[in-house]
């Protein structure tokens, strides 16, 4: 809301600077926009919350300065002489749809004469940054700046049965609007119509049909009051913000249709002469009686935590426009004006003592009461993660959390549902709730690729969301990595990962057959029973997805598992003081025999002696060993916590390792 | 890859390998010679070795065979060579160059809105808030209803949500729209239900005391100071006596904490202050907007605006179960982008999601 600060002056004496007036009403709830010089006059433009529609006049903004600064608030007449017939003889109003507009009233006058705005009208109009048009729309406009109720002028003689319906749009049905645009109308929108057609849509726009021209003689003045919902619909939907929307979607002053009625024509009867009809024709249900709020004292510093004297609140809700109706030692009953509909509970008067009193007031020191906070598991497994992928030499990356519909068939390790959809795109065309972060960090690859950064290490944490019938999505809180390390390298963070979180936890591996994986290099990564999550080299297929030129090894781990299976709290174990003893195995198998298998068997024969076991190579030599046959080599550490181990005792345990693969596995040991 | 392609280029990287062992003039030479052949991360024999996945499958023991020979070859070359070069012994003149560069180490960065989230939670948790996360896809309770914002409020506007498609609504059984979150007051409500639900007939539930973070949404166009994603931290306070001086009180700790502490002598300064201005939002009576004093690198003195906040309006605390009779509470919210960019002299939006490790790495 642009105000003049000359047009200011019409109501309230205005006796400090602009720069103390814009400070302090920034302070009480009108943040300062901007203020611009323009010719003799100073726009100061207001920032207005939505539930400050009285503020959108310049009299609202006067009775706020009034308050502050304990000036008088001048509010000018409204007060025409009417010499014409009555106006009952003249037209008709009939409301047929009294929700879409509760109030209607009208007043003709005939005999103006359309010219243009005096000076001091057109630089008021000019100051805000309104356009001037003629004298009777200028007032119009001019009196919806000061007051903040709409009004409409139509050129009475081209209503046809010089008589107003409003009433709800018909199907089909047509307008054209002063800009000289046609418009179809959705059925239901609010319109003014004369006896045959669409001449307004009410609150939003006027119509071609009926405008305000220079052959203009007779008038018809609107006031009325149009149903939020309503109006911001229509203005929304064909595109029509307007001064008056704006002032409607607010909602306005149900008191102040009728002054601003009489405001317009006193001033056009002086501006443009002619006769004012007898009367007012006025449709609506009566403005019903605001029930009195009950402000108790004690609320006051229950709130806001500082004592104010019950004569100030008292003072400031009166010099606001309430009627006191009630006071005594613990409370005050008011009734508040009729421009404040936002003031309707005990809650919203303490906010007004608050603003006028001042927030200044409200120390910013108070002894606040000491409290512990706890981490949860999931944040310190969470801080773990991070510290672990930094380590490994991760850049933590954050990609939006939606994707190209294209994107979602390229691996969907989680859910095969159709993936959720939002009715409009997150950004670009990315309108699909993702199920998996690894499309978006391979798009963040390509993204580094074309940089021609050399080293592309990516992870990222954040939620997949799985759809499941009768509740609200599945999130689930995924850790992505993208590298350009082998799969070896990239399994080598996870163990270490899983390691450093779940100490003990094994991961059990599968093969895994997702097209994004390189034929017999992605498998399924197991924690117990639980899927923990996938690991693989790229595919070409894969690379070609995405557009990458060089290799990828993926991960992605489901967060959860591990949050579940994390350790927060270490125990340590006795340490044995006896010194440890190593023995190296290396042990022909066939081909198809997994290091797994193998690993199982040497856990289960060491038993409480093994301290660690270190797979050293993989050997292939198809003269020495065999075709289709490896040899596996691998240390084994054991140390006893009862005394010394002979080279004996490390021995049988090797022996029962060897005798164990050889009858399980078929394998044997190599010379 | 072809078995052909394959051995050929094995064969040429063992000659050359032999070649440069052999010729190395010096202990420094010999290790780079080692380095660039056998290298255990860029290696070339390494990398030969990557394309041994690349081989036909009918193909790979033949190739694997003739890698390992390889594999010996080159390691024997080099054992060989080091053997020399140990007899030679070091001359003065290839004396050990201490200020040759280190062997480089890699180490990862977080992102800078995680750390930017990191220290906001570690001096909310120092101020007694208890961090708590929630769905990012919502219903029409906990996002507007239950946060005193009715059906008729612009802030439902279709163009101002992410609504999820009808038929992700109708799986969930919901009468009302799902939509990605608009903001973390959503997981405020279901704290507070939580607590409600928790406690037995009778009895008054606990206070609340929380900061609630994580990705929120609005269909903003992208541009420098605009993306449709991104990160909110609001804090919640109900017990019975809270008061806006203490929200006031907090605030200020937390932006001293934040803004004006000097890490290396462990001081903060007295000199930073919270303004607050009236403001309106539906969950919130009275309404503020908080700002704080800055001083900007030229010296001059304003006020920034940080978040909006205010007291948790009654609406809201009934609607959860809380009597706003017996308690009161105050709640404030603060954009993490904005502060992240501000600390770290950000001036698009955009990069803190492009994921360039350039821009990455200076954090």
């Amino acid at each position: 809301m642009i105000v003049s600060k000359n047009w200011l002056k019409e109501y309230v004496a205005l006796p400090m600077s602009v720069e103390e007036l814009t400070d302090r009403l920034t302070l009480t709830g009108l943040n300062l926009e901007g203020v611009e010089n323009i010719g003799d006059d100073i726009a100061i433009d207001l920032e207005v919350t939505s539930n400050r529609p009285d503020c959108l006049g310049h009299i609202g903004v006067a009775r706020e300065i009034s308050v502050l600064w304990q000036q008088e608030l001048k509010k000018p007449t409204a007060a025409p002489d009417s010499v014409g017939p009555e106006i009952a003889k003249q037209t008709s109003v009939a409301v047929e749809c009294p929700d879409l507009c509760p109030r209607y009233t009208a007043r003709v006058i005939c005999g103006v004469k359309i010219g243009p705005s005096p000076e001091w009208l057109a630089n008021r109009l000019r100051s805000v940054g309104i356009a001037v048009i003629n004298n009777v729309v200028d007032i119009s406009n001019y009196v919806m700046l000061e007051s903040g109720q709409p009004l409409h002028t139509f050129d009475f003689a081209k209503l046809i049965g010089q008589k107003i319906i409003v009433r709800p749009s018909k199907p089909g049905e047509k307008f054209e609007a002063i800009n000289h645009q046609s418009y179809e109308l959705q059925p239901g929108t609010c319109v003014i119509a004369d006896a045959k057609r669409a001449i307004a849509l009410g609150g939003v726009m006027g119509g071609a049909d009926t405008e305000v021209s220079e052959s203009t003689t007779d008038l018809l003045i609107e006031a009325a009051d149009f149903a939020p919902l309503s109006v911001r619909n229509t203005a929304r939907r064909l595109n029509l913000p307007s001064p008056s929307s704006y002032r409607f979607e607010r909602g306005v002053d149900p008191e102040g249709i009728d002054w601003a009625s009489r405001r317009c024509c006193q001033l056009i009867l002086e501006l443009a002469g002619g006769e004012l009809c007898e009367g007012v024709i006025d449709i609506g249900e009566p403005v019903a009686a605001h029930e009195p709020i009950k402000l108790r004292f004690t609320e006051v510093p229950r709130i806001l935590g500082i004592e104010i004297p019950a004569e100030t609140v008292g003072n400031i809700l009166i010099e606001l426009g309430c009627q006191e109706t009630h006071t005594c030692d613990h409370c005050i009953k008011v009734i508040p004006p009729t421009w404040r509909a936002d003031l309707t509970r005990e809650i919203d008067l303490i906010e007004e003592i608050a603003r006028i009193h001042g927030y200044e007031q409200i120390p910013e020191d108070a002894g606040v009461k000491m409290v512990v906070s706890t981490r949860s598991r999931e944040d310190r497994v969470l801080e773990q993660v991070r510290d672990v992928m930094v380590a490994t030499g991760f850049y933590e990356a954050i990609t939006i959390s939606a994707v190209d519909r294209s994107l979602v068939e390229k691996f969907q390790p989680w859910s095969n549902a159709e993936p959720l959809s939002v009715s409009t795109p997150v950004l670009r065309r990315a309108d699909c709730l993702r199920q998996t972060l690894l499309p978006s960090l391979l798009t963040s690859r390509r993204t580094n690729e074309k940089l021609s950064n050399a080293v592309i290490e990516l992870f990222e944490i954040a939620n997949v969301y799985l759809p499941q019938s009768g509740e609200l999505p599945d999130q689930r809180r995924m850790l992505a990595l993208t590298s350009g390390g082998t799969f070896p390298e990239l399994k080598g963070v996870i163990e270490l990962l899983v390691k450093s979180i779940a100490p003990g936890q094994r991961i059990e591996t599968s093969a895994s057959d997702a097209p994004l994986f390189d034929a017999g290099r992605g498998s399924q990564l197991m924690l117990g029973d639980r899927v923990l999550g996938f690991l693989g080299e790229v595919s070409q297929w894969g690379l070609d997805q995405f557009e990458l030129r060089g290799s990828t090894s993926v991960a992605e781990l489901d967060l959860g598992v591990l949050i579940d299976a994390a350790v927060p709290i270490r125990r340590v174990t006795k340490l044995s003081p006896y010194p440890p003893v190593g023995r190296d195995l290396n042990l022909v198998v066939d081909e198809q025999v997994r290091w797994a298998d193998l690993e199982k068997i040497v856990l289960s024969e060491s038993g409480e002696l093994l301290e660690g076991i270190a797979f050293q190579e993989t050997y292939r030599d198809a003269k020495r060993l065999g075709t289709g046959k490896k040899s596996l080599l691998f240390s084994i550490q054991l140390r006893s916590s009862e005394g010394t181990l002979t080279n004996e005792q490390a021995d049988t345990v090797r022996e029962q390792i060897v005798a164990k693969v050889v009858k399980q596995l078929g394998g044997e040991l190599r010379a | 890859m072809s078995l052909v392609e394959f051995l050929s280029s094995l064969d040429s990287l063992a000659e050359q390998a032999q070649a440069a062992f052999a010729s190395a003039s010096s202990a420094d030479a010999l290790e780079a010679a080692r380095v660039e052949f056998l290298g255990a991360k860029g290696g070339r024999l390494r990398k030969v070795q990557q394309g041994l996945g690349k081989v036909d499958k009918a193909d790979k023991p033949a190739a694997g065979k003739r890698f390992n020979e390889v594999k010996q070859l080159v390691e024997t070359a080099f054992a060989a060579a080091q053997e020399q070069a140990k007899d030679g012994g070091e001359t003065a003149s290839e004396a050990f160059d201490v200020s040759v560069p280190g062997e480089p180490v890699c180490i990862g960065r977080l992102h800078p809105i995680t750390q930017t989230i990191r220290e906001m939670k570690d001096i909310m948790g120092r101020l007694g808030f208890t961090a708590v996360e929630g769905p990012e896809i919502e219903d029409d309770w906990h996002n507007f209803e239950a946060l005193n914002i009715p059906l008729s409020h612009p802030a439902r506007d279709p163009l101002d949500n992410f609504y999820l498609g009808e038929a992700a609504s109708a799986a969930a059984e919901s009468d009302s729209p799902l939509l990605l979150r608009s903001q973390t007051s959503t997981v405020q409500i279901r704290v507070m239900e939580a607590c409600v639900a928790a406690t037995p007939a009778g009895e008054s539930p606990p206070p609340v005391r929380i900061i609630s973070l994580g990705r929120v949404y609005r269909p903003d166009t992208a541009d420098a100071t605009h993306y449709p994603m991104f990160h909110q931290i609001e804090g919640l306070l109900v017990d019975r006596g809270v008061t806006m001086a203490d929200l006031k009180s907090v605030l200020r700790l937390f932006f001293q904490s934040y803004f004006g502490s000097d890490g290396e002598k462990g001081e903060h300064t007295d000199d930073m202050h919270v303004r607050f201005r009236p403001s309106f939002f539906p969950f919130t009576e009275p309404s503020v907007e908080v700002d704080m004093n800055w001083t900007d690198g030229a010296g001059k003195t304003g006020w920034m605006e940080m978040g909006g906040a205010g007291m948790v309006d009654p609406n809201v605390l009934r609607a959860v179960g809380y009597d706003p009779e017996e308690v009161t509470g105050f709640a404030f919210g603060l954009g993490v982008e904005r502060i992240c960019m501000r600390q770290h002299g950000i001036t698009d939006i955009r990069d803190l999601y492009q994921n360039d490790v350039r821009f990455l790495s200076q954090f």
